[in-house]
């Protein structure tokens, strides 16, 4: 077996409901870097001592004991993994068209998907009343940004289904575990998804069907029931996530629930 | 040199995302080509605009790359990290590459693009641009806007420069700058955040920010802080108006 690389294991804080760790796992277990994750419970994001990693009480977050680092944000977390670790660009450019092309789908993933994906879920599910407007407000945007990038795949040539260029880069990757969700987010069939999206849904399934992602998927199945986590990020024997809140602001201990 | 002689073009407007474009080429002093976008009309949305921009938002920036040939770029924290990576050889507003100055530049800039930009921006949706008043959507908003403001509060008290990274000022202050001096609008108050004021200040006192937040037209988001609600309210009613129109076109695509 080759050495472990990077030699020390780079730590990620994942809460592991919420798609935004897994994109990071996601790209460390694409390139085969050495990593241990630290899970824990949603309700001590804004504990110590996660909180003195990342002040925005958010996950993920890592810590490079090789280069003696630590870093939030998971948009910033791709951009230092990908110019630190994948020396031979398998997921990203050298060129510095290519690299700045990548960037920008990435930024938008970070402040148009994300944000978005994130509000239709929680109106759709987490928030206690239902406010079809709010809801359908976040729905549509959904629907705009997959057509903005289905018009861009379609553009482009059947061998080149990438945001950029004629491979997959993280640029594409950043877009999986959001979109991996859609079903819950837009309480839709799959089909119904991904309705007059063919190429984004094509280029959407490639990337699920990847090892790397695979081995997220289970490894997050295997954490939430650790937890004791319902599908939606609620704990066993609470009812909502208004009164998960609840309990959490009250500090109490929500893992006692479960027995 | 055989480098290519640039030769930028801004396609932008007066918003908080657009003014962090023009703040940066003027710290910069780097020349650059404006057009200004009338979002109220639209324009954004013309072929020739998706052209440079298939998301169809300002900011947009066209450049002669390197090569020869143009590159298009969108987002406006995309376009920061290209202007900084090409044209801040000397790190006037930015770290070397690979520095842990540089990577933290990034958590902060990342921030600003993922949170405190789509969170604001909802505020402003919901308080002034919605339809129908959700009380519960403008908290929601109005309260996480809050809580971003209390972690970049917590950041700047701990700084000695007075930036959110390092010794100077660098994109990541340039990029929240423009969403900070809007919180009125968002109707959020500064009152419980004096780094943070401090910081507001610390920036717009520096003469490329005073210059490139006017582009393409003037700044006003701070005169919002001596308006009543009543006052901002009369005139979100101005711009409600296409703010649904538009929300409806777009629904149909």
């Amino acid at each position: 077996m080759a050495a472990p690389y990077p030699p020390k294991p780079i730590r990620i804080w994942v809460t592991p409901p919420g798609p935004n760790p897994w994109k990071a796992v996601f790209l460390f277990e694409e390139l085969g870097l050495n990593y241990e994750l630290k899970p824990f419970r949603f309700d001590d994001v804004k504990k110590k001592p996660f909180i003195d990693v990342n002040p925005n009480g958010r996950t993920p977050a890592i810590e490079d004991p090789n280069t003696n680092l630590t870093l939030w944000e998971s948009g910033a977390i791709y951009q230092y993994v990908i110019e630190v670790y994948d020396k031979e660009n398998r997921l990203a450019y050298d060129s510095f068209h290519e690299r700045h092309l990548c960037n920008q789908w990435l930024h938008f993933q970070m402040s148009g998907q994300g944000p978005y994906w994130g509000q239709a879920g929680w109106f759709q599910h987490l928030h206690h009343e239902k406010i079809p407007s709010a809801v359908e407000r976040y729905c549509n945007e959904i629907r705009r940004v997959l057509g903005v990038i289905e018009r861009v795949l379609a553009d482009k040539p059947a061998d080149a289904q990438w945001l950029v260029g004629n491979k997959m880069t993280f640029a594409d990757m950043a877009w999986l575990p959001w979109n991996f969700r859609l079903s819950e987010v837009m309480l839709l069939s799959w089909d119904e998804v991904w309705e007059g999206l063919p190429h984004v849904r094509a280029w959407h399934e490639k990337m699920a069907a990847l090892p790397s992602w695979q081995r997220c998927i289970e490894i997050r199945g295997r954490l939430m029931e650790a937890q004791g986590l319902q599908w939606n990020g609620v704990p066993k024997g609470i009812e909502t996530f208004t009164e998960y809140e609840k309990k959490i602001a009250e500090g109490e201990d929500t893992t006692a629930l479960q027995h | 040199m055989t480098e290519a002689k640039s030769d930028i073009h801004l396609y932008t407007d007066q918003t908080a995302n657009g003014i962090k474009i023009s703040m940066l080429l003027e710290e910069l002093g780097v020349p650059y080509k404006v057009t200004a976008i009338d979002i109220s009309k639209n324009t954004q949305k013309e072929p020739w605009f998706l052209e440079i921009n298939p998301n169809g938002r300002i900011p947009a920036l066209t450049d002669t790359f390197t090569d020869g040939s143009p590159i298009r770029l969108f987002e406006s924290g995309s376009i920061m990290q290209y202007l900084v990576d090409r044209y801040d050889t000397e790190h006037k507003v930015s770290y070397p590459r690979g520095t842990r100055e540089y990577w933290e530049v990034n958590n902060w800039l990342f921030w600003q693009m993922g949170g405190l930009g789509p969170m604001q921006g909802q505020a402003n949706h919901f308080a002034r641009y919605a339809p129908e008043k959700i009380q519960y959507a403008i908290d929601r908003y109005q309260n996480e806007t809050r809580r971003l403001y209390r972690v970049m509060e917590t950041q700047l008290s701990k700084s000695t420069s007075g930036y959110l990274v390092g010794d100077k000022c660098t994109v990541a202050d340039l990029a929240c700058w423009g969403w900070v001096a809007g919180s009125n609008w968002a109707g959020v108050s500064l009152d419980d955040f004096p780094h943070l004021n401090a910081w507001l200040d610390r920036v717009l006192a520096r003469p490329g920010v005073e210059r490139g937040r006017h582009v393409p037209k003037k700044h006003t988001a701070l005169e919002n802080r001596h308006k009543t609600e009543e006052e901002m309210d009369k005139e979100a009613g101005k711009t409600r108006a296409w703010v649904q129109q538009s929300m409806a076109a777009d629904a149909k695509k």
